[in-house]
C-alpha cells in the first residue's frame, strides 16, 4: 500500500465523518464539501495504482522491445525449457539461462558452457533494491521487497520442501502481469535474485514456474 | 515537483478547496453544487497536468466523473424549466 492511496482512504474516512456531522446538524454545505472531499479521496486513491510519470508507458514500451528481443534470442538457441538460475560468483551476480543447471565460471552475454549455449545477464543494478531491507525469515523478507519495496504484488507465502521453495504470488501488477507470458519475467528474476540474497545461496535455480489466475507460482531450488 | 501526477494532485486539491470555500462563504445550501465544482476542478487540473497514462482505471473515473456532471447539470436545467 502505497503513501497515495493511504491519504486517499483517509481523506475518505474523514470525508464520511464529516458527511455525518453534516447530516446530524443538518447542515448542507457541510454535507457539500464532505461530499466533494470524497471524490478527492476516491481520485488519489485510484491514481495512486498509476506509474508515476508518462514516461514510465515509454519505459514500459522500450522494455517490451527488449523483453522481445531477449526472447527472440532464448528461442533461437532452444532455450526455452532451459534451466533459470541466478549464481553468485567473482564475476557477480548473474541470471544465466541455460539446459545445465548452476553453470558457474561464466562471462555475461551469449556463449558455450558444458556443451550448451547460455545467456547470462548481469544483475548488479537491480540487487540495489535489496539495499536496506532486512527480515527475520524468507518469506519477511520477500514481502518486504516485493509488496513493500516494490508493490508488484499484494501478498507473498512461501513453503519450503527439502531445498525447494514455493512460492505464490497473487495480486500481481497490471503494469507487469503481461510479462508472466514470456519465458522470463520480472516476478521470477526479482524472486530468484531475493532467494539467492536472502539464502546466501551460491546458486539459486527455477524449478517450476506456473502462471495462474491469481498470480504466479513458483518452485526454486537453493543450492548452497 | 517529482511528477505530472504530483502536480495533479497538488493543483486539483487547491481547485477543489478553493471551490469549496468560496461557496461555503457564499452560503451555498445545494451539495451538488459543491460536486460540480470539484468535478471542473478535475478535468482542469487534468487538462493542465496531462498526469493520465493509458489505463482503464483513469478512464473509468474520467467516464464516472463525467457522468456525475451532467446528471447535476442535467437535473438543474430540469429544475428551472419546470419551475
Amino acid at each position: 500500500m502505497n503513501k497515495l492511496l493511504v491519504l486517499g482512504i483517509n481523506i475518505v474516512i474523514a470525508s464520511i465523518l464529516l458527511l455525518a456531522y453534516g447530516l446530524v446538524m443538518a447542515m448542507p454545505s457541510v454535507i457539500g464539501v464532505s461530499m466533494s472531499m470524497a471524490v478527492i479521496g476516491g481520485v488519489i486513491a485510484v491514481y495512486s495504482s498509476l506509474p508515476r510519470d508518462p514516461e514510465a508507458g515509454f519505459l514500459l514500451s522500450y522494455v517490451k522491445t527488449l523483453v522481445n528481443g531477449l526472447t527472440a534470442a532464448i528461442e533461437d538457441l532452444d532455450l526455452l525449457d532451459a534451466h533459470s538460475s541466478i549464481v553468485r560468483s567473482g564475476a557477480g551476480t548473474l541470471l544465466i539461462v541455460s539446459r545445465a543447471p548452476c553453470v558457474e565460471n561464466v562471462d555475461p552475454g551469449l556463449g558455450f558452457s558444458q556443451g550448451s549455449p547460455y545467456i547470462a545477464i548481469p544483475l548488479e543494478s537491480l540487487s540495489t533494491v535489496f539495499e536496506g531491507v532486512s527480515a527475520e525469515d524468507v518469506e519477511s523478507f520477500l514481502r518486504a521487497v516485493l509488496v513493500d519495496e516494490l508493490s508488484i504484488c499484494r501478498a507473498v507465502s512461501v513453503s519450503v520442501e527439502g531445498n525447494i521453495y514455493r512460492v505464490a504470488l497473487s495480486g500481481l501488477s497490471d503494469l507487469l502481469k503481461e510479462f508472466t507470458r514470456y519465458p522470463l519475467d520480472p516476478y521470477t528474476v526479482v524472486t530468484l535474485l531475493a532467494l539467492s540474497r536472502v539464502a546466501g545461496a551460491r546458486c539459486v535455480r527455477l524449478v517450476d514456474r506456473s502462471v495462474t489466475p491469481e498470480g504466479v507460482v513458483l518452485a526454486v531450488g537453493v543450492e548452497v | 515537483m517529482r511528477s505530472r501526477l504530483h502536480q495533479f494532485i497538488a493543483l486539483y486539491t487547491t481547485l477543489s478547496a478553493l471551490s469549496a470555500s468560496a461557496l461555503s462563504l457564499l452560503s451555498e445550501q445545494k451539495p451538488d453544487a459543491y460536486i460540480a465544482l470539484n468535478i471542473l476542478a478535475y478535468y482542469t487540473s487534468y487538462a493542465i497536468t496531462r498526469p493520465g497514462v493509458e489505463s482503464w482505471r483513469v478512464k473509468a473515473v474520467n467516464i464516472a466523473l463525467l457522468v456525475v456532471f451532467l446528471a447535476i447539470v442535467s437535473y438543474r436545467i430540469y429544475e428551472v424549466l419546470t419551475k
